[in-house]
């Protein structure tokens, strides 16, 4: 169904009424407390974790690089540059099968120094050409926070989309909630808004209907959500908008990051400030932790989780996060660190159970009636088997699609059809593969049908 | 203690099955077995990282439990209308053990030469075998008159496996219901053990005793005894079957149809827990009242018995609850698309009156009316998608 219910209020806000989508009952949210994290030993850059970007590295190990220095470019458009966020010597970089780069590891200075950029044509109020703020924030490293709908790869300067969304929710679990991030940050929040303002024909703001920040200008939200995970997604947003298939390419950048460009447009430096939650059933310290871009894992888990060896790291979310490992590093885009049982049990008639604890879709459980977050891990709770058409999926699939179809034209090779089922409109978020009775892992058939058909068109 | 002792069996055994065990064509059943007692130790991989409770097999054991009710319903129901027409004791336990004996054989046949068949398909084709024929294998003995002879469940079960589910690919692919397909197949092969007065009730002979067989008569094929002037609900309350009796179900038939508030307890269930499309269900109940009405409307002083008949004895007589809350319900047979679920009871419920009021020599409908509506489904969810797609503002 397509719904689309909007409800107006005060003239200047658009609450959208999200009925798809579902909230896992899970336990081990973040406690809205922010704790300082000691500064790490050294940081890293994952270029491996972000799509579809080649990289071209301009610097070896032993170099010694600034804060702001370039590590890399992206050889599809050469000025597009990916920042240092370190000072100190590049202590190691390490590749994967294919040369793949995946960490370039920098070993802190204990005074650390910045490149300088030149922001003064940004100094006075006044509206900016458009072209030197893309020139400033490429040079300034801070492009690639700016993504594109519907592929979600870096956007492309050239373009001038329909809308530039900055998305303010927490509805994956684990996400740093915007009350915490946001707080006492509201100035370099409204002036990474108002130079962003200037690079699509709208910017959106868009937050939960129950985000209340009392500094923040009372129009700066322009759009709300009411409704489960992934509500807060841009896709999701544009989904329910969207009059003209214009629309498609918008573009988006998370709320955490507009700081990071409202305070290169304030100090002239790249931005390396970070808030990450760190959360799960097995952390037994869930705080908000400030600390910086590409911070080691191990530095924001040590002394605050339960049992390492049952547990499993996930950076991000339990949705769309990457399993890390202690000595990995958190990711550009990645704030948060989630730590949930490794799971894999095996229990005696496990299917004849009454499951009151067992989180669930379905009505099947008897935790259909347990109020209490339940403690949800990583097994795969059955085997593999064919799509019996039960339907889940589509139920729970925020922006309409019928996934048990599209996957199969997908399998079918039939790419057109795929599309005409709205294969682009996928927003990734892995509820299809959660919720499948037959363990289908649907979200990765149209996610990776997706990559081929962007790859394919480049 | 149990658990690591299963547990150990299970993997001290396992290298027999493995890639240069001698066992290795019966990985499947091997796989199979082991799934039955101990959940997937098997861990998410990518993300996502978490994924839910529920998998297939309890998906369908939620089907066998609803079940369950009828099931031992129509073994008690077996041995009673045996007992009744043999002149032997009529207690609850001497018809529950005859109606074991009668019942528990066609249900062993059933599941034993249904699983061969899934075991072979599965070994030739190195898949698992899918937990769908938990529940196929236990519909199939009970849309069975108590009398059919063993060989012909076991084809019967035979035909429905693997013409009406694994030629199409296995379990998810099949077009029609498997255990109807089955059915249908002994329905047209074999109708002298399928139909007529004397199948629905397995009579313990005696030395120089007659038995009475209009007593042996469904009350579908009844019916077929009222001329055009007579009312139906009467002639059934001559021979005893008040709307009550039909209600619960203490009559002659196949061995689960009989029972029409067992099966609705059965469907409440199914709905409940969201195993069950409430749709096709609701649809199919609506689809029935309706033409009911329809046709009492348009009925006249000459037209036969069958269109004056109370729309609600339709719900009660034959299979139509069996039929509608367990085989209409199966998700691969039906519509994926929840607007045409409705469309699909509809003419289930639909089909099988006018099936049964304008062909009187073939008393069930049912089981036709949902085999044919098995065939337009794909056609149903064809044309719903389209529908919703042209709504859809393109991305490509």
């Amino acid at each position: 169904m397509l719904t689309k219910k909007y409800t107006d209020i005060r003239g200047y806000m658009l609450l959208l009424d999200i009925k798809k989508g579902f909230d896992i009952n899970i336990e081990g949210s973040p406690l809205p407390e922010l704790a300082k994290l000691k500064e790490p030993a050294s940081v890293a850059f994952l270029p491996e974790i972000i799509p579809y970007v080649k990289p071209k590295l301009l610097v070896a190990q032993g170099d010694r690089v600034r804060i702001g220095s370039t590590l890399f470019i992206d050889k599809r458009n050469p000025d597009i540059k990916f920042l240092s966020p370190g000072c100190g010597k590049i202590e190691k970089i390490t590749f994967g099968p294919r040369r793949v780069i995946k960490e370039i590891i920098i070993k802190l200075d204990s005074n650390e120094e910045y490149v300088g950029f030149d922001i003064n044509k940004f100094s006075e109020n006044k509206k900016f050409n458009r072209e030197d703020i893309i020139q400033s924030m490429m040079n300034g490293g801070l492009w690639p926070f700016i993504r594109e709908l519907p592929f979600r790869d870096i956007a492309s300067p050239d373009f001038i989309p329909h809308a530039l969304i900055v998305t303010i929710g927490n509805k994956e679990p684990f996400q740093p909630d915007p009350r915490v991030y946001l707080k006492e940050e509201i100035d370099l929040f409204e002036k990474g808004v108002f130079i962003l303002k200037n690079l699509a024909k709208n910017l959106y703001i868009y937050a939960s209907k129950d985000f209340i920040n009392l500094d923040m200008k009372n129009k700066l939200v322009t759009h709300r959500y009411s409704g489960s995970y992934p509500a807060d997604d841009p896709g999701v947003l544009m989904h329910h908008i969207r009059k003209d298939p214009s629309e498609n390419r918008a573009w988006y950048i998370n709320g955490q990051d507009v700081l990071l460009v409202g305070s290169f447009f304030s100090t002239g430096r790249y931005p390396v400030k970070r808030t990450v939650a760190l959360a799960g059933s097995l952390a037994n310290k869930r705080v908000h932790l400030k600390t910086r871009i590409g911070v080691p894992v191990n530095d924001l888990i040590e002394g605050r989780i339960a049992d390492g060896n049952m547990a499993r790291l996930i950076a991000g979310g339990i949705f769309r996060g990457y399993a890390a490992s202690k000595e990995s590093f958190l990711g550009l885009y990645e704030t948060s660190v989630s730590v949930i049982p490794e799971g894999g049990k095996s229990e005696l008639f496990g299917f004849l159970r009454a499951g009151y604890e067992k989180p669930s879709y379905s009505k099947t459980f008897l935790s259909y009636f347990n109020p209490f977050p339940l403690q949800a891990d990583c097994g795969m709770h059955g085997e593999e088997r064919a799509c019996v058409n039960c339907g889940a999926c589509a139920q729970v699939c925020p922006v309409d699609i019928l996934p048990q179809f599209a996957f199969k034209s997908i399998v079918a090779a039939d790419i057109e059809e795929a599309l005409s089922h709205g294969m682009l409109d996928c927003v990734e978020c892995g509820l299809c593969s959660y919720v499948c009775t037959s363990k289908i892992d649907l979200c990765g058939f149209l996610k990776k049908a997706k990559q081929e058909y962007y790859k394919d068109k480049a | 203690m149990f658990f690591e002792k299963l547990k150990k069996a299970f993997d001290n055994n396992r290298k027999h099955f493995r890639d240069s065990g001698k066992l290795k064509s019966m990985y499947p059943l091997f796989v199979a077995l082991e799934a039955f007692f101990f959940t997937s130790e098997n861990v998410t991989k990518d993300q996502p990282h978490v994924r839910d409770s529920i998998d297939l097999k309890r998906f369908m054991s939620f089907v066998v439990i609803a079940l369950l009710p009828t099931f031992f319903f129509g073994i008690y129901n077996a041995g009673f209308q045996s007992n009744l027409v043999s002149g032997l004791s009529l207690g609850f336990w001497a018809a529950f053990s005859k109606g074991l004996i009668i019942v528990l054989p066609l249900v062993l046949v059933s599941y034993s030469v249904g699983f061969f068949w899934e075991i072979l398909f599965a070994s030739i084709r190195k898949h698992n075998i899918s937990e769908g024929f938990l529940v196929t294998g236990l519909l199939f003995p009970m849309t069975l008159p108590p009398t059919v002879p063993l060989w012909q469940a076991a084809l019967g079960i035979s035909f429905g496996v693997v013409i009406g589910k694994e030629i199409f690919g296995g379990t998810g692919r099949n077009l029609l219901n498997p255990a109807l397909t089955g059915r249908a197949f002994l329905f047209f092969a074999y109708p002298a053990k399928m139909t007529g007065n004397s199948v629905w009730t397995v009579v313990s002979k005696l030395k120089d005793q007659t038995v009475d067989i209009v007593s042996g008569a469904t009350p579908l094929a009844l019916t077929a005894l009222a001329g055009t002037n007579e009312k139906i609900e009467v002639l059934l309350a001559q021979k005893g079957y008040g709307f009550f009796r039909l209600f619960t179900g203490i009559y002659p038939g196949s061995i689960g149809e009989t029972s029409a508030m067992l099966c609705i307890a059965g469907a409440v269930f199914l709905m409940v827990t969201g195993v069950a499309s409430y749709r096709i269900i609701l649809g199919g109940v609506i689809g029935v009242l309706s033409t009911g009405y329809l046709l009492n409307m348009v009925a006249g002083e000459s037209s036969a018995a069958w269109f004056s008949l109370n729309p609600f004895y339709h719900l009660v007589m034959g299979g139509f609850a069996f039929g509608i809350s367990f085989m209409a319900t199966d998700p691969v047979s039906a519509p994926g698309m929840e607007n045409v679920k409705w469309v699909y009871g509809f003419a289930i419920g639909v089909l099988t009156v006018l099936i049964r009021v304008f062909n009187p020599a073939f008393a069930e409908g049912v089981m036709m009316a949902i085999l044919f509506m098995n065939l337009f489904s794909p056609l149903l969810d064809y044309v719903e998608i389209k529908l919703r797609l042209k709504k859809r503002i393109p991305n490509v």
